[in-house]
């Protein structure tokens, strides 16, 4: 017999409790009631203690009076706004995309608190459905604006079957202590592509989650990379489900961390079908007292032989007190698969430097190639101009804000 | 008397507590080609990185002087717009970071530390063009990683390349020679010579006196156990060829 001991909970626990009543979500309110978050003891949360780390939940969102600046603007694109959870009137969508709106979060249900606080407080959904190869890049500008607020969000996008598209969506708002929790959906159809990028470029004092689910049908092809730029405390969940025979996935993602920060990208993937493959690769930066979080889980179905998908971490560490954690983990259940996982970790080269200075590269802009460098694979497959020179300034930007 | 380029006097220099240099004494002239030739482990490559800033090395006594000044207290970047070149025994392979990219990059910090103004694009890819017809370097290779796969020539030959488009004063050759066949040889040393003039100072470390038939010197030192024991003309190359470096240990001794 299971004996249950008690949890003792916490002022963020009991504010959730107090929110998730309000709005009618007694089951996720029992469960924290019951559980409390999750500590260093979930493994899913190991190296992410969110008993520990949320210490205060703000009141829930209202709806915003006023917004700041985009936080990054890409030329050409087409921006659609949520802001406070709410979805904002928007210009008329290019060809191809049609935009409208559903009740409630996008994601599947999942044994996660993340997962159930944004199925909890995720009034509606922005909804994208691409039907054919649209060439404008479509911007999702989710900001959470005014006083410190609890908001969720949620997008559910539809690449129909041989269509293309290219979005990013950005994360910012005023720079009270947040705490925003939002969703993404993503069905890609057969033979459809999709690069799809998200950046959190939150104030300091804010507390980031994301999840982004991907479904990837017959012969698709996604390419994602998540950027931690902003929040104090940010974690992205990465989803991906390769549910079509050829489906592809190129899953990259950058942790830049310094003094203070918290950013984790945990990935979840599953194999479901035969001859799939993927190409998980991260990068962490960590500088001062900046602590960077990258887990990567391989599931391989049982019937899904022939899968071929390998994992990458790569942190570099800028400063002594800095970390940079990596979990793999392959969990394969079919028994002609090609699997792997692998992480380094490292300092500038010494070498490199001097050899750069030598050639009368003043220090920090020789350390600005070499980290431009090291991200080079992550922002060189993205073939906007605009985009790709935005990230770079995104990336470049926080190599001079020390 | 005009002033040297480069004028080294008793120059001590140690990594953590091993003594490498142990007073270097030497005088380069503007216009001269001056040859170190020395055993492996005898200090030569030492006194390059030396001579460029590397900063695993302490000079614990003496001076370096280019054109006079003093450079000790130069980093790297601050030597190199000074007018110092070191031609890297093994250059550095860096990932991600474009050739051509770099070049510009070397360049333009080097106008912007002298207060000249940036090269604009079109006059940048001349030069690169010019300096690479000449040393075999094409576009292709350029758009590469730096160094990036090079093999052992197109490295050298890379090297020669920058340092005909960075234009220094004094050129710090390490042991150039190694890893070159003798068609790779002959086209780095034509690339050398052609920009041998009045107003530049070269200083070649090489163990080889192969090197020396086709960048032939004003002086050749003998180097051992971490300082000069020995110059004369170019005859020196040869009888330390026939004769081996033991002669000399024994007048360093």
């Amino acid at each position: 017999m299971a004996i249950a001991f008690p949890v003792r909970l916490g002022a963020a626990e009991n504010t959730l409790i107090e929110q998730l009543k309000s709005v009618g979500a007694d089951a996720t309110a029992e469960r924290i009631t019951v559980a409390g978050l999750p500590t260093r003891r979930v493994e899913a949360y190991h190296y992410t203690d969110l008993k520990l780390l949320l210490k205060a939940i703000p009141p829930l969102a209202q709806a915003a009076n006023e917004a700041s600046a985009p936080a990054l603007r890409i030329a050409g694109a087409y921006q659609l706004m949520i802001a406070n959870g709410m979805i904002q009137s928007h210009a008329t969508a290019p060809a191809g995309v049609i935009v409208g709106k559903a009740a409630g979060t996008a994601l599947s249900t999942r044994d996660d608190v993340l997962v159930h606080l944004n199925g909890a407080f995720a009034r509606q959904s922005l909804t994208l459905t691409l039907e054919n190869s649209v060439d404008t890049v479509i911007q999702i500008d989710r900001r959470i604006e005014g006083l410190a607020a609890h908001a969720a969000d949620s997008v559910k996008i539809f690449v129909a079957d041989g269509a293309s598209a290219t979005i990013i969506e950005t994360f910012s708002g005023s720079d009270a202590a947040h705490v925003g929790n939002h969703a993404t959906y993503v069905a890609l159809g057969k033979d459809a592509r999709l690069t799809h990028i998200t950046v959190d470029l939150s104030a300091r004092a804010v507390s980031h989650f994301a999840t982004n689910e991907y479904h990837v049908g017959e012969g698709a092809n996604l390419r994602t990379l998540v950027v931690h730029a902003g929040a104090g405390l940010a974690r992205t969940h990465v989803f991906p489900r390769y549910e079509g025979t050829g489906a592809h996935g190129d899953i990259t993602g950058l942790n830049l961390v310094s003094d203070g920060q918290h950013a984790d990208i945990t990935m979840d993937a599953l194999h479901a079908v035969p001859h799939t493959t993927s190409q998980p690769l991260f990068k962490s930066i960590a500088r001062g007292r900046g602590k960077s979080i990258v887990q990567g889980k391989l599931v391989v179905a049982r019937d899904a032989q022939k899968t071929d998908a390998k994992f990458m971490h790569q942190g570099l560490m800028l400063s002594d007190e800095a970390e940079i954690l990596s979990k793999p983990e392959l969990e394969i259940y079919a028994d002609d698969v090609v699997c792997g996982h692998g992480s380094t970790c490292g300092k500038l080269d010494e070498d490199s430097m001097f050899y750069l200075m030598s050639r009368g590269i003043p220090k920090e802009e020789a350390e600005t190639m070499m980290v431009r460098g090291f991200l080079d694979e992550l922002v060189d497959p993205i073939e906007d101009e605009a985009l790709a020179e935005a990230l770079h300034g995104v990336i470049d930007g926080w190599l001079l804000g020390k | 008397m005009t002033t040297p380029i480069l004028e080294i006097r008793n120059l001590h220099a140690r990594i953590e507590d091993r003594e490498i240099l142990k007073g270097v004494n030497l005088i380069i002239p503007a216009g001269e080609v001056h040859a170190i030739m020395g055993r492996n482990g005898s200090g030569k490559s030492t006194l390059s990185y030396v001579l460029a800033g590397k900063d695993d090395y302490e000079v614990t006594e003496g001076e370096i002087l280019l054109n006079g000044e003093s450079i000790l207290e130069m980093e790297p970047n601050e030597r190199a717009a000074a007018g110092v070149f070191l031609a890297f025994q093994y250059p550095i392979e860096i990932p991600g970071v474009a050739t051509m990219t770099f070049l510009k990059a070397a360049m333009n910090a080097q106008r912007k530390a002298r207060g000249e103004a940036e090269l604009l694009t079109p006059e940048f890819m001349r030069l690169v063009k010019e300096a690479g017809t000449q040393l075999q370097v094409d576009t292709a290779m350029l758009k590469r990683p730096l160094n990036v796969g090079f093999s052992g020539g197109e490295k050298k030959r890379a090297e020669i390349m920058q340092m005909a488009l960075l234009k220094p004063a004094l050129c710090v050759l390490d042991e150039t020679d190694s890893g070159l066949d003798i068609d790779a040889l002959q086209v780095v040393s034509k690339g050398v010579n052609a920009l041998r003039s009045d107003s530049r100072s070269m200083l070649v470390i090489t163990h080889y006196q192969r090197l020396l038939n086709h960048i032939v010197p004003d002086v050749v030192h003998v180097f051992s156990d971490g300082r000069i024991v020995e110059s004369g003309d170019k005859d020196l190359a040869l009888q330390l060829e026939a004769k081996g470096y033991a002669d000399f240990d024994g007048a360093a001794a």
